[in-house]
């Protein structure tokens, strides 16, 4: 055999080799990969609109998913918004829960940050700050109180609390939940949210 | 505006060698005069923005729609191999005294990080073409920044009293730090 | 060639020729993701496990290989074992493949992986490559554990998320930032040049 005939003899089959390898590992992972992602979604749900026994997406577009948390009898207990934006240092995914005509923000979770640790990254943290998310009134946008206080009872209805030291970082996140709020609340008007189809899941 | 925003956090806030640690062997090893770490900077500038566009024209022409998403590792690795041997040969052609510069590390960006991490970075952040293409340029032009001011940096070094067992990699990586600090000042300022 | 024992073999990777301290090789990685010491064994062990396949498939197919496609042909080795650690990875443990983010898929462009199969195991017997493969991955592993348990300790005051520094301690946050990073590796390169000096001053 020449060495060109060769060398492509070798490569090709290298090639094909590699190719049914990674298919195999493929196939074997993608159905468990899909699930934890699913899992992350649907545990993230369950934090923002408690007692929600089924869920399903009503509305995904232009970075934010909306989805309706019902409990057994199919009665809407409120709507799950996924969202992102820029935070101090890079991209803040969150989730935070909503009662269904959208006037209260019930809960909030963070699902992915790169924030400075110790000190943005704090909006992880429930004691610090996501506990001053919990049943937020969200008729008119959110504010931020500035500067910190130390007890959720200081706060007013449509106020959140600063994490010292991560001014920006605790403004970032309500810039992104205002935002997405917002959005769903457009929505909302145009009657987009109706369950419009069942088969979600 | 958003394409901006890429940009310049490409460029300062996310900077490949500082905030994610890609391409610390040419940054260490072609940073010791300015003119080749400018050329090296070039290089890698050059090679970054093809590699933005060729990899995202794989990936959602080729491997999202066959839903070959995992043989992205294998293809990207391998295109990345091909394009630095044309630029290498480009270069060679019409400028063999940048050539002789580059010396051995144009081959060396084939197991650069940076490059490979470019592509699999916007394949994760599933940016859209002009946002890759973007954030291609943005990372090139920061990892110049880097290497250029490091270059800068170890001018001086040279004729400084560094204690022996720091000379070299080891007072390298610490100014590094010092400039990644400095970078981190840069945090923020996208708004 | 002078023959060395097995053991010499291995022991080579863990000091003499380490791929961080002595080589400075796999820089991308001992940085990007030593700041928990659980993110520095998972990239040690996936880096382990990439290093020892590659060089058990290249040692082994090494006589069919030409020479001009040898490098084309250990990439695409070495991407498939590396795309079978992310897989694994992201399917049996999704929280470490998220914190580990690009950097597993990085593994393929660590320059320790394809500089073991173009020194070593495309020269030698299956069985020295499999031994200087494994010197190699404990050396790096050992140097991921050094730097990560550094940087966990005094950046949170935890140690694979236990505390281990008592309330008293105020974590230096800048460890975990990448400022940390290099400061630090760089401080343990000075250190491992001075005990290489010291020694050859001595013998």
């Amino acid at each position: 055999m020449n060495v060109t005939a060769r060398m492509i003899f070798v490569l090709t089959t290298v090639g094909l080799i590699s190719g049914a390898l990674l298919a195999t590992v493929g196939m074997l992972t993608q159905e468990r990969i899909d699930l934890n992602k699913q899992r992350e979604i649907e545990a993230a749900i369950l934090q923002v609109v408690p007692g929600t026994q089924s869920s399903q997406t009503v509305f995904e577009q232009d970075g934010i998913t909306v989805y309706a948390g019902s409990d057994g009898q199919g009665n809407l207990l409120g709507y799950a918004v996924l969202a992102s934006g820029t935070g101090f240092q890079d991209i803040i995914t969150l989730m935070f829960g909503t009662n269904p005509d959208l006037s209260v923000i019930s809960k909030l979770t963070i699902l992915d940050q790169k924030e400075t640790p110790g000190l943005g990254a704090n909006i992880t943290s429930r004691d610090m700050f996501l506990k001053y998310w919990d049943n937020k009134d969200s008729v008119n946008p959110l504010t931020l109180h500035k500067p910190a206080v130390r007890t959720a009872g200081e706060l007013g209805p449509g106020e959140i609390n600063t994490i010292t030291g991560a001014t920006i970082s605790s403004e970032k996140v309500l810039q992104i939940v205002n935002e997405s709020l917002n959005a769903v609340k457009n929505l909302n008007n145009e009657g987009k949210l109706e369950k419009e189809d069942k088969h979600g899941r | 505006m958003e394409l901006l925003m890429i940009f310049i956090s490409a460029i300062l806030v996310n900077n490949f060698v500082l905030y994610y640690f890609l391409g610390i062997c040419p940054f260490l090893g072609v940073s010791k005069k300015i003119d080749s770490a400018v050329s090296m900077g070039l290089a890698v500038t050059f090679v970054m923005t093809i590699t933005a566009v060729v990899s995202w024209m794989i990936n959602h022409w080729i491997l999202i729609p066959n839903k070959l998403e995992y043989l992205q590792i294998v293809t990207f690795i391998l295109v990345i191999a091909s394009l630095v041997q044309l630029v290498e040969m480009f270069i060679r052609k019409i400028s063999p005294p940048l050539y002789q510069a580059l010396g051995i590390y144009l081959p060396l960006i084939t197991t650069n990080c940076a490059i490979m991490g470019l592509a699999l970075i916007a394949a994760l952040k599933e940016y859209n073409f002009a946002t890759t293409v973007i954030f291609g340029i943005g990372s090139g032009v920061g990892f110049t920044l880097a290497i250029v001011l490091m270059a800068g940096i170890r001018e001086q070094l040279d004729v400084s009293d560094v204690p022996r067992p720091l000379k070299g990699a080891g007072i390298a990586l610490i100014v590094a730090g010092i400039m990644a600090l400095a970078f981190q000042g840069f945090s923020g300022m996208i708004k | 060639m002078a023959a060395k024992s097995i053991t010499q073999e291995y022991l080579k990777g863990l000091w003499d020729e380490n791929p961080v301290f002595r080589q400075l090789l796999g820089m991308c990685p001992i940085l990007a993701v030593t700041n928990a010491v659980i993110n520095g064994i998972a990239m040690g062990l996936a880096t382990a496990f990439v290093l020892v396949l590659s060089s058990l498939v290249v040692s082994s197919i090494k006589k069919l290989i030409p020479s001009q496609v040898r490098i084309a042909s250990y990439i695409v080795v070495i991407a498939t074992f590396v795309t079978m650690a992310d897989r694994f990875l992201a399917a049996y443990f999704p929280p470490l493949s998220k914190s580990l983010g690009p950097y597993v898929p990085l593994i393929v462009v660590n320059c320790i992986i394809l500089g073991r199969q173009e020194a070593f195991s495309s020269k030698n017997s299956i069985g020295r490559s499999m031994i200087d493969a494994l010197g190699m991955s404990t050396g790096f592993i050992l140097a991921l554990l050094t730097l990560s348990s550094i940087r966990e300790i005094l950046g949170t005051g935890t140690f694979l998320g236990h505390q281990v520094l008592g309330a008293w301690f105020k974590p230096w946050i800048i460890m975990i930032l990448p400022a940390g990073a290099f400061i630090t590796l760089g401080i343990l390169l000075a250190l491992a040049m001075f005990i290489e000096q010291k020694t050859k001053a001595r013998s």
